[in-house]
């Protein structure tokens, strides 16, 4: 169908420039093990066991990670006027918008992986029996997030203001994801069983589908001229 | 047109004001003083109102951005302008009453209570939907992506309200700011009623004039660019 | 040729029995706040026809095209192509649209042959491996296909932009400027591929304020001075050296532009 294949080819143009620009995966990865050797020296380790924090932290550090990669997503667009050419196509804008959530969801896939594993090896920590389960809230996680961060990375290009203005505007909308992501990450950490996160899995499923419907059908009017 | 519009504005703003004012008089005088808490537990009667205002206003702001994208048509931009800012200054309201409200009953500013949790987020997609407005070149476009934000906003908060109250549930804190035992007497009941009705009409009071200056702004704007455009 | 007819603002004018206008522009205005960039402009071009815009810098010429290619909405006004009125929102026309821009729309870090079948896809084409090909030796860059548009000359550039312009074959063919930046081999496989647009099929609007480049190939004239069209008339009826002349003194803020001056060739 060929509403697919153009929301391929704008995923696929998405990654290859990222591929050969490397710029936001590397500074969103640099940030991550930074921030990750920031958190060790700000935190007592006589007064805080870090098992107990390292779900929190895991999180925001792939929240601000995140924002400030997906912040640059229509900044690159805009060298060369390539974006208008896009906007000019036939191309439906909600097939344009998915095939950048796409490609944010698989940069930011990689970063969080990476988060994972620098934190693994910073602070010891035992990713237990299903690892495959924490990667899916995760992924669902950042799903909602990845959507929500670019439709708003778009309004945010559009101001004067830039991409200072996403933060404000991300923030307050990433409450649910936040709270259930948290929560079942710190219990898989913990080696609860998974029946436990049955909820928060359903609840982290709604708030991408929110995300991504409401970024969908939204995108087209903050793109028109 | 002026004329019909200061009535319709009017009369709610000044029934409304006039029992805002018959409201504190209840307050201070008629109420009777809750056990536990105090005097200031009458500042409930204020909060409570105020946090109903402040949720219904951003609805309507959801509500009328939703169909100015679809229709396209400018006044439902500006009637959406008009109930943020009125929703903003009742989210405020809640903002400054609650931590009143606790410090004086409990000893402490602030605290994660989810109504209050909630508020402050309320708040901020507001400063959001506001400053997406004025940041663009174009106010156009600035109109289209505060309501973006608008009908995004309203999509998202039964979502936070089920996280906030979720997460209030796992940590238990003390209860700062229990309005009421389990039933209200009825003067209680009367007062908050009072208090509903009262800051509702108020609300739609200000909305309404509120939309009549940005009408008014919009069209001298207009004539201004249509004077200013011809060159000689 | 026909003159410019503002009918029924709700449907298109014809031109002939059962005949519709590749391109009809009815009442278009653009502001920008308290600035009128285009000044109610209307006009109608048929199947074939190729005009050129003249104007000075702010004229309003980008901003003109802009609209026809629905790049840019109105402030009031609407095109239509070939009978279906442009809407931002509704897409099918866009098919039969190319626009070529003072900005190249290209990805500086693909290379020439991906920017095309990126376009390509995204027009929803089929027969990519052999029309990337091909429409790159038209344009002289066949031997540059897997080279990063970020390395190319200002000149090749401008090249593939014109590819992608024409990749999808498109009916009305809007170019902005196009000979801006150019080194001469540039110029001329220009100046070759707007002639073989020519073929009766295509309209084709230039604007432009190279007089020696915009004269040539043009069988219809505007001049645009402050948003408005100030001059209409079809090439034949053209004096070049006196058009120019004439042209020179609006360019340089004296008088507006009279119709009678640019009469036709008398000595």
């Amino acid at each position: 169908m060929n509403y697919l294949r153009q929301l391929r080819a704008v995923l696929w143009k998405d990654l290859v420039v990222e591929l050969r620009t490397r710029e936001r995966t590397i500074s969103m990865a640099g940030f991550t093990v930074l921030v990750a050797f920031l958190f060790n020296h700000a935190l007592d380790p006589a007064r805080v066991d870090v098992q107990d924090v390292a779900a929190g932290l895991l999180w925001m550090t792939i929240v601000f990670a995140g924002t400030l990669g997906i912040g640059r997503t229509f900044q690159l667009e805009s060298e060369d006027g390539a974006f208008h050419g896009v906007l000019m196509s036939p191309t439906p804008k909600d097939a344009i918008y998915l095939g950048k959530v796409g490609a944010n969801f698989v940069i930011l896939l990689l970063v969080t992986l990476l988060a994972l594993a620098v934190f693994g090896l910073f602070f010891h920590l035992q990713y237990g029996e299903r690892p495959l389960v924490l990667l899916l809230v995760m992924a669902l996680g950042i799903l909602g997030f990845v959507a929500f961060a670019t439709l708003f990375s778009a309004i945010s290009s559009g101001t004067v203001m830039g991409d200072t203005l996403l933060p404000i505007l991300l923030f307050p909308l990433l409450v649910p994801m936040v709270i259930y992501g948290v929560s079942a990450t710190d219990r898989l950490l913990a080696g609860r069983p998974v029946a436990e996160i049955a909820g928060h899995l359903r609840m982290l499923a709604a708030f991408a589908l929110v995300a991504v419907f409401s970024g969908a059908g939204l995108f087209r009017f903050v793109v028109e001229e | 047109m002026s004329r019909r519009l200061s009535w319709a504005g009017l009369l709610p703003a000044l029934t409304g004001g006039i029992m805002v004012l018959v409201l504190h008089w209840l307050v201070f005088f008629y109420v009777p003083t809750e056990a536990a808490q105090g005097l200031i537990q009458r500042i409930f009667y204020i909060h409570v109102p105020a946090a109903w205002v402040a949720f219904m206003a951003f609805g309507i702001v959801a509500l009328c951005s939703a169909v100015y994208l679809w229709l396209g048509d400018e006044r439902l931009d500006m009637a959406a302008v008009s109930a943020a800012e009125g929703g903003m200054i009742f989210t405020t309201i809640v903002l400054l009453t609650g931590p009143l409200w606790g410090r004086v009953a409990w000893g402490t500013w602030w605290t994660w209570e989810p109504r209050l949790t909630f508020t402050l987020l309320l708040w901020f997609i507001y400063l959001g939907y506001f400053m997406v407005r004025s940041a663009t070149e174009s106010p156009e476009r600035g109109r289209r992506f505060a309501a973006v934000l608008g009908i995004v906003g309203a999509v998202d908060i039964p979502l936070i309200h089920l996280s906030v109250v979720w997460f209030r549930s796992l940590h238990p804190q003390p209860v700062v700011l229990k309005p009421e035992g389990p039933t209200l007497p009825p003067e209680m009941l009367l007062t908050l009623m009072l208090g509903f009705v009262s800051f509702t009409l108020l609300f739609f009071g200000m909305t309404h004039f509120r939309y009549g200056l940005e009408r008014t702004r919009i069209e001298a704007a207009g004539r201004e660019s249509r004077d200013g455009g011809i060159e000689p | 040729m026909t003159r410019s007819a503002i009918g029924d603002p709700d449907s298109p004018s014809e031109t002939a029995p059962g005949r519709v206008p590749a391109l009809e522009a009815t009442g278009l205005v653009r502001n920008f706040g308290p600035v009128t960039a285009v000044d109610d402009v209307s006009f109608t071009l048929d199947e074939g026809d190729f005009l050129t815009v003249f104007g000075p810098n702010g004229a309003g010429k980008t901003t003109l095209l802009g609209m026809l290619g629905g790049g840019l909405r109105p402030t009031s006004g609407d095109v239509w192509i070939r009978g279906t009125r442009i809407g931002v929102r509704s897409g099918d026309w866009r098919h039969r649209v190319g626009v070529l821009s003072h900005q190249s729309f290209l990805y500086g870090h693909l290379t020439c042959a991906e920017n095309l079948w990126f376009f390509g896809r995204l027009y929803g084409l089929e027969d990519l491996e052999t029309r990337v090909p091909d429409r790159l030796e038209g344009v002289g860059l066949r031997v540059r296909a897997d080279a990063p548009v970020r390395s190319l000359s200002r000149g090749m550039r401008q090249r593939l932009a014109l590819a992608r312009t024409l990749l999808h074959d498109p009916e009305v063919v809007l170019l902005d400027e196009p000979y801006t930046g150019l080194d001469a081999h540039a110029a001329d496989v220009l100046r070759g591929v707007l002639s073989s647009l020519k073929d009766g099929r295509r309209t084709v609007v230039l604007v432009t304020h190279n007089l020696g480049q915009g004269l040539e190939l043009a069988e219809r004239i505007f001049v645009q001075v402050r948003g408005r069209i100030v001059f209409d008339r079809p090439r034949g009826e053209i004096d070049a050296a006196s058009f120019e002349r004439r042209y020179r003194e609006v360019v340089e803020g004296a008088a507006g532009f009279a119709l009678a001056d640019a009469s036709p060739k008398a000595r």
